[in-house]
C-alpha cells in the first residue's frame, strides 16, 4: 500500500467528513431536545404491523426518534454521499484532473493506487460513523435522554457497511469507465431509489420483496436498532461490497487510462455523420454558444437529464400507480401520527391516505427541496466561482461584456433548469395521478413544483451571491447546503417550539408547504416572498462580483 | 511606430497582503510598437496584464489604454484588444470552431475568411474538441481568438508555450504585421529568444518593479561579448584581469575566454602587442546574458 497516497487522500478529505460530522451531531442535539418534550404514548395504540412499517421501535421515545431520524436518513445519506464522492474521485477523478499519469509515473502499479484509496475511503466512512456513534451517547447524556435497549452500535455497523457498499460501487464505476460522473451519479441513483423503494414496496400487498433487491434494504431492513446485528443482511452487504472491489482491480488493470481527454458523446458522432452533421451542428454547435445562458445551460445538461428523469419517472409517474396499489386502510393509520412526526420528513400532515398527503410525504416534503437544490447549488457555485477556477473566466471577460451580464447570463441559466426540475415534477406527478386514477388537480400540483422550484432558486442565488463573492465553488456549495439544511431543520421543527417558530418565517422553506398548495392551490403571497429572496440575492451577486479581483484559478 | 500611447500606466501598483505583486509601475507603449515584458516566473508580468486588463484592481495608481482609464472604461476598451491569457485554459467539450463563435458572438461578430486564413496559417484544427487536443494545438486556438477581431492593441501572455518552431516563426510574422500595421503588441514572456526575435523594446521586470525599459538594439550595443583568444604559448589571466571592460577571464593553457563589455579596440591593441595572437572570434550576447547582467546589477 502506499503510504503517501493513502494519507493524501485521507488528508484532501478528512474536512468533509469532519463538518459533516460535527453538523449530524449538532442536529441530533436539536432533535433529541424538541422530541424529548413530545409525548409518545400515542404509539401504544398503532398496530403492530404499521409500526413495524414505520420502523417505530418498541417503546418509541426521543432517543430512538432522533437516532432513527439522524442516523438512519440524514447520517447515512451524508456519509454515503462522502463516499461515493471518494470512491469516484479514485481513479477516475484522477484521471479527469490530469494527474493519473504524474502519479502512476512513479514506480507503483495500478493495483497499490487502487488499494491505497479503497483503504482510505473505508478508514474514513468508518471512523465518522465511529465518532457519531459516541456522539449520540454523548448527547443522551448531555440531555438526559433514555437510550435504553437500543442497540447503536449495531446499528452504526449496518451503517459502516451500507456506506462503503456505495462507495465501493462508485469506486468500481469508475475503475471501469474512468468517468466520474457516470461513477456518482449511477451510486447516488441507486442509493436514493433503494431508499425510495425500501419505504414503499412494503406498503403494497405482493411486492414486499421486491424492496429486497435494493442494497439499501440490507441496511435497516432488519432493524438492527432493535435487533442488534444482522449477520445474514450484513454478509450480503461485505460480500457484494468485496465483489466490488475485486471488480474495480480487474476494470483497472483491463482499459487504457484517460488522459485530460473529452470523451466522445452520441451528439459528436451525430455531427461527424454528413446525414445528421448540419442539423446537430446548429444545436450542439452554434446554437449552444450563441449565449453565455445557453452554453451554461448545456454544460449542465446531464445534470439535469439525470434529475429531470428520477421526479418525472421515478418520483412522479411510478408513484399514482404505487399509491393506488397500497393497503390504504394500513395508510389511514397515519392520520393517527401527531403532526410533529412528520416534522423531520419535511410534511407538514400525515394524511397519506389521501393522493395529496402521499405525494406530500413521498415526493414534496424532502425529494423535490433536494432535487431543484441539487440543480440551482451546484449551478449558483460553479457560475462565477467554475469558471475562475477553471482559469476561462479571463478570457470571457477579455470581450467587450460587463462583467454583470456574465452573473445575469447565468442566473437566467439557473433559473431556466431549475424550472425545468419543476416542470419535470409537475408533468411526472399528474401523469402518475392520471395513471393511478387519483384525480388530483393539476393546478394544485403546478402550484406545489413552482414553489418548490422558487425555494431551489432562493438557494441557487444564495450559492451564486457566495461564489461572486469569494469564488470559490466548493465554499459556495458547501455554505448554501449548510443554510439549506438548517433551514429546513429549523422549519420542519418550528411545529414544536415556539422560540423556533419565531425563527422559522425567516426561512424559504415556510414559503412552500405550509400553505398546503396541493391541496389549496397556488399561495401568491409565499410565491411573491420567495422570488423576492431570490432576486435579492441574484442582485447581491451582480453587486459583489464586479467589486472584486477574479482569481486566477480555483 | 507612431507617438501615440497605446498603453499606460502611472505608479501602478498591487499588493496581496503582504506580497508586493507589482510596485510603482510607470511605462508607455506607443502604437505601433511590439513591447517584450521579460521577467522570470513570479515577477509580477501576469499580475500587470490582469490589472491593465480590470480583471483584479491596483491597490494605487492607474493604468489607461488608449487613452481610455482600464477601470473606468474597461468594457469599451475590450472592443479594441485581443488577448490570450498564460496557461491557457478553454471550454474542453467545445470545437475549436464553437470557442471561436462563442467569443465572435460576444463580440457581435468576426470575419471568418480572416478566422479562415489565421487557422490555415497557424495550422490549427478547429474540429476537435478542444480537451482533445494537445497543449499546442490548443494554443494556436487561443491565437486566433487574440488575432481574429483584429485588436488594435494585442496582450499576450507567455504565448510561444507549446507552439512548434515553424508555428513560432509564423507567429513571429504575424506579430510583426500587426505592427507594420499601426497596431500594438504587448508580449510578456521569459523566452528570452522570442523577444529577441519580435520586439522594437523591452522591459525587465523583477519582484514586481520594473527594472529597465530599453530598446533592443540599444541594449545589445552595450552588451557583453564573449571574446575567444587563441595565442601561439600559454598565457597568464592576471594580464587581462586590469583592462577595462574585463568582467570574466577564463584561461585554458593557450586559449583565454573573456567576458567584455569595453572598446575592443584596447584589447586588441593590448592582446597583438604583447603575445602572439593566433586568431579571435567574438559572439554577440543575447539577451539571455544581458538579462542576467541586469538582475546581477540592478535587482541584487
Amino acid at each position: 500500500m502506499l503510504a503517501n497516497v493513502f494519507t493524501k487522500t485521507i488528508r484532501d478529505r478528512w474536512r468533509a467528513t469532519a463538518i459533516a460530522v460535527a453538523a449530524l451531531t449538532v442536529m441530533l442535539l436539536l432533535a433529541m431536545w424538541v422530541y424529548s418534550s413530545f409525548d409518545f404514548t400515542f404509539y401504544d395504540d398503532l398496530p403492530e404491523a404499521f409500526r413495524s412499517l414505520m420502523n417505530i421501535p418498541d417503546n418509541a421515545d426521543a432517543g430512538s426518534l432522533a437516532v432513527g431520524v439522524l442516523l438512519g436518513l440524514y447520517g447515512s445519506f451524508t456519509l454515503a454521499g462522502l463516499a461515493i464522492s471518494m470512491g469516484s474521485a479514485s481513479i477516475a477523478g484522477e484521471e479527469k484532473a490530469g494527474t493519473i499519469g504524474i502519479l502512476l509515473g512513479n514506480p507503483k502499479s495500478r493495483n497499490q493506487v487502487l488499494v491505497s484509496k479503497m483503504s482510505s475511503m473505508v478508514l474514513l466512512a468508518a471512523i465518522g460513523i465511529a465518532v457519531l456513534w459516541m456522539a449520540t451517547y454523548v448527547v443522551a447524556t448531555m440531555l438526559n435522554v433514555e437510550l435504553g435497549t437500543m442497540q447503536v452500535g449495531a446499528y452504526s455497523l449496518h451503517m459502516v457497511a451500507s456506506v462503503v457498499f456505495y462507495g465501493m460501487l462508485a469506486l468500481a464505476i469508475g475503475a471501469w469507465t474512468g468517468s466520474r460522473g457516470m461513477a456518482s451519479g449511477v451510486s447516488a441513483g441507486l442509493m436514493v431509489v433503494g431508499f425510495i423503494a425500501v419505504g414503499v414496496f412494503p406498503l403494497i400487498e405482493g411486492w414486499e420483496n421486491v424492496a429486497k433487491v435494493f442494497p439499501w434494504y440490507y441496511f435497516d431492513g432488519s432493524d438492527p436498532m432493535n435487533n442488534g446485528v444482522s449477520l445474514g443482511h450484513m454478509s450480503i452487504l461485505v460480500g457484494a461490497t468485496a465483489a466490488l472491489a475485486a471488480a474495480a482491480f480487474v476494470g483497472v488493470n483491463r482499459r487504457d487510462l484517460k488522459g485530460h481527454a473529452v470523451g466522445t458523446t452520441i451528439l459528436d458522432r451525430l455531427r461527424a455523420n454528413p446525414f445528421t452533421q448540419k442539423a446537430v451542428d446548429k444545436l450542439a454547435g452554434s446554437t449552444r454558444v450563441s449565449h453565455i445562458w445557453i452554453k451554461t445551460a448545456s454544460e449542465h445538461q446531464g445534470l439535469l437529464i439525470i434529475v429531470a428523469y428520477v421526479m418525472f419517472f421515478v418520483m412522479g409517474l411510478l408513484m399514482g400507480p404505487l399509491y393506488s396499489l397500497m393497503d390504504t386502510t394500513l395508510l389511514e393509520y397515519t392520520d393517527q401520527l401527531p403532526e410533529e412526526m412528520w416534522a423531520f420528513v419535511g410534511a407538514s400532515g400525515g394524511e397519506m391516505a389521501t393522493a395529496e398527503g402521499f405525494y406530500e410525504v413521498e415526493v414534496f416534503g424532502l425529494t423535490v427541496p433536494i432535487a431543484v437544490m441539487v440543480v440551482s447549488i451546484t449551478m449558483g457555485a460553479r457560475a462565477l466561482a467554475g469558471e475562475e477556477a477553471n482559469r476561462t473566466m479571463g478570457l470571457l471577460l477579455a470581450n467587450p461584456i460587463p462583467r454583470r451580464k456574465v452573473v445575469i447570463e447565468k442566473t437566467y441559466a439557473m433559473v431556466a433548469l431549475t424550472l425545468s426540475v419543476g416542470f419535470a415534477t409537475w408533468a411526472g406527478v399528474w401523469a402518475g395521478s392520471l395513471l393511478g386514477g387519483l384525480g388530483m388537480n393539476p393546478l394544485n400540483i403546478a402550484a406545489a413544483s413552482l414553489l418548490g422550484s422558487l425555494v431551489g432558486l432562493v438557494f441557487g442565488a444564495l450559492a451564486l451571491a457566495l461564489s461572486a463573492a469569494i469564488g470559490r465553488v466548493r465554499v459556495a456549495a458547501s455554505a448554501a447546503v449548510g443554510v439549506a439544511v438548517v433551514a429546513y431543520m429549523i422549519n420542519s421543527i418550528a411545529i414544536l417550539n415556539d422560540t423556533v417558530e419565531g425563527i422559522a418565517a425567516f426561512t424559504p422553506f415556510d414559503y412552500y408547504l405550509t400553505s398546503d398548495p396541493l391541496n389549496n392551490g397556488m399561495n401568491w403571497g409565499h410565491g411573491a416572498v420567495l422570488l423576492a429572496a431570490f432576486v435579492v440575492l441574484a442582485a447581491a451577486a451582480v453587486f459583489l462580483f464586479d467589486r472584486r479581483d477574479l482569481r486566477q484559478s480555483g | 511606430m507612431t507617438d501615440q500611447i497605446a498603453i499606460h500606466t502611472e505608479g501602478l501598483t498591487k499588493h496581496y497582503g503582504d506580497v508586493k505583486a507589482l510596485v510603482d509601475l510607470d511605462l508607455d507603449i506607443a502604437q505601433g510598437e511590439v513591447f517584450g515584458f521579460l521577467g522570470p516566473n513570479g515577477a509580477g508580468k501576469t499580475t500587470m496584464i490582469r490589472t491593465i486588463l480590470d480583471e483584479i484592481r491596483p491597490t494605487s495608481g492607474k493604468a489607461s489604454i488608449l487613452g481610455m482609464d482600464s477601470h473606468v472604461h474597461s468594457v469599451e476598451i475590450r472592443n479594441h484588444i485581443g488577448y490570450l491569457p498564460g496557461d491557457l485554459a478553454m471550454y474542453p467539450s467545445l470545437t475549436g470552431r464553437d470557442t471561436l463563435t462563442y467569443f465572435a458572438n460576444l463580440r457581435g461578430g468576426v470575419d471568418w475568411d480572416f478566422v479562415g486564413t489565421l487557422a490555415e496559417r497557424l495550422d490549427a484544427d478547429l474540429d476537435k474538441k478542444v480537451g482533445d487536443l494537445s497543449s499546442g494545438n490548443r494554443q494556436k486556438v487561443g491565437l486566433i481568438q487574440a488575432f481574429m477581431n483584429k485588436p488594435d492593441v494585442l496582450i499576450m501572455d507567455e504565448p510561444s508555450s507549446g507552439l512548434d518552431p515553424l508555428v513560432q516563426r509564423e507567429f513571429q510574422t504575424m506579430m510583426r504585421e500587426v505592427a507594420s500595421d499601426g497596431r500594438t503588441v504587448f508580449l510578456s514572456s521569459h523566452t528570452l529568444s522570442e523577444v529577441q526575435r519580435a520586439a522594437d523594446r523591452v522591459g525587465i521586470i523583477r519582484h514586481g518593479k520594473l527594472i529597465a525599459v530599453e530598446g533592443v538594439a540599444e541594449l545589445r550595443s552595450k552588451a557583453i561579448r564573449t571574446v575567444n583568444l587563441f595565442f601561439a604559448a600559454p598565457v597568464d589571466a592576471a594580464v587581462f584581469e586590469p583592462l577595462p571592460g574585463v568582467r570574466e577571464v577564463d584561461v585554458e593553457n593557450h586559449h583565454v575566454t573573456l567576458s567584455f563589455d569595453g572598446q575592443m579596440e584596447t584589447l586588441l591593441k593590448v592582446v597583438t602587442d604583447s603575445y602572439g595572437l593566433l586568431d579571435i572570434t567574438t559572439q554577440e550576447a543575447d539577451l539571455e546574458e544581458i538579462f542576467l547582467t541586469y538582475y546581477e546589477e540592478v535587482g541584487a
